[in-house]
């Protein structure tokens, strides 16, 4: 498991982008959704994930949805139309950064 | 393993326990520690319901839930101002606009007459003892709502919250500096009159809207607020 600091400030652009390719999910299904795909190199922590999705909600770009799953309701989240448009901003800024820290980071491999 | 009907109620008590009051946030945080449970339970059977439980709870860190309530209540601070201010705004269209500026006017008559500080503290003082009496009855039926373990939702109690502060604050305050500083009004400037009454409207307006329109459409608007609002009441 990395240095789960530097992955705190990408936390809602790593929400945006798997809402964006999962149409609609749920808190828990977020967390286990990136364990798997960073192959337990990421954890989310239920600490910090709630408190951003209510941010973004509250920025109003996601909304929500509840079903009754088995014996308990569950809570959905989905981009808005708003959300779709930010979440393209999100992913450029976030290329622009990984650039930035590669020059950084690896001076020798930058020769543009 | 999928978690009982009483297991999941237990979930609710625990969040309670934790100083999570409101349904609307409860429910999520029961329906992760489910999952959570369910997924620890079927790596490591041995495990009781309880255990899987504080293994779950232990995630979310020292300060448990509070991180996850007070992002909450952010949100749901701007989503109440959002309401507010669509129903004050109501206030500057037509026809209600009207009715703004004829209380304006109204009112600016009123401070012109000699003594009418008396005329004004009377009505304030009216309108507190009546809000209190208001207050006092909405107390006690909140009170019974929390007796009978009435799942309340967070927009819902912050409602009835604002309601309650309103007079408390706003007027006392303004009954108290009107008759400390002992103004008269009646020998005011013309202009400064107006921006008096006004000022004034604006308060009532604002009052009106806290205290009896939101939670009048208190039912529209949680259902507007909470897709799961509905199916919750027909539980």
């Amino acid at each position: 498991m990395g240095n789960q600091k530097l992955y705190k400030g990408s936390l809602q652009t790593i929400i945006l982008k798997l809402l964006e390719s999962n149409d609609k999910m749920y808190g828990y299904e977020i967390t286990q959704h990136v364990k798997e795909l960073t192959k337990g190199e990421l954890q989310i922590t239920e600490g910090a994930l709630y408190p951003a999705l209510h941010k973004l909600e509250a920025d109003g770009l996601l909304d929500v949805e509840v079903a009754k799953v088995g014996n308990r309701l569950r809570k959905y989240y989905k981009l808005t139309e708003n959300g779709t448009k930010e979440t393209a901003n999100k992913l450029a800024e976030m290329q622009e950064f990984l650039k930035t820290m590669q020059h950084l980071v690896n001076p020798k491999f930058s020769l543009e | 393993m999928e978690l009982t009907q009483n297991q999941i109620n237990q979930l609710y008590k625990f969040t309670r326990q934790h100083y999570v009051y409101h349904y609307d946030v409860q429910t999520e945080l029961v329906d992760h520690l489910a999952n959570d449970i369910e997924e620890i339970c079927t790596e490591t059977p041995s495990l009781s319901f309880e255990e899987a439980r504080d293994k779950s709870f232990k995630k979310f860190g020292i300060f448990g839930f509070m991180d996850v309530i007070e992002a909450k209540q952010k949100q749901m601070n701007k989503r109440y101002r959002k309401i507010l201010w669509r129903f004050f705004k109501e206030w500057f269209t037509l026809p209600k606009v009207l009715l703004t500026f004829g209380f304006t006017i109204l009112l600016f008559f009123i401070l012109k007459i000699p003594f009418s500080e008396y005329v004004i503290l009377t009505a304030l003082f009216g309108i507190v003892v009546f809000d209190m009496f208001q207050i006092y009855k909405q107390r006690k039926q909140q009170k019974q709502k929390q007796q009978k373990q009435e799942k309340i939702f967070l927009l819902e109690a912050m409602i009835g919250e604002t309601r309650q502060g309103f007079t408390g604050l706003a007027f006392i305050n303004i009954f108290n500096f009107i008759n400390l500083t002992n103004v008269s009004f009646s020998s005011l400037d013309n202009s400064w009159l107006l921006v008096v009454s006004f000022s004034a409207v604006l308060i009532i307006i604002l009052f009106y809207v806290t205290a009896y329109l939101m939670p009048n459409k208190a039912e529209e608007l949680l259902e507007e607020t909470y897709p799961e609002y509905k199916l919750v009441k027909s539980l």
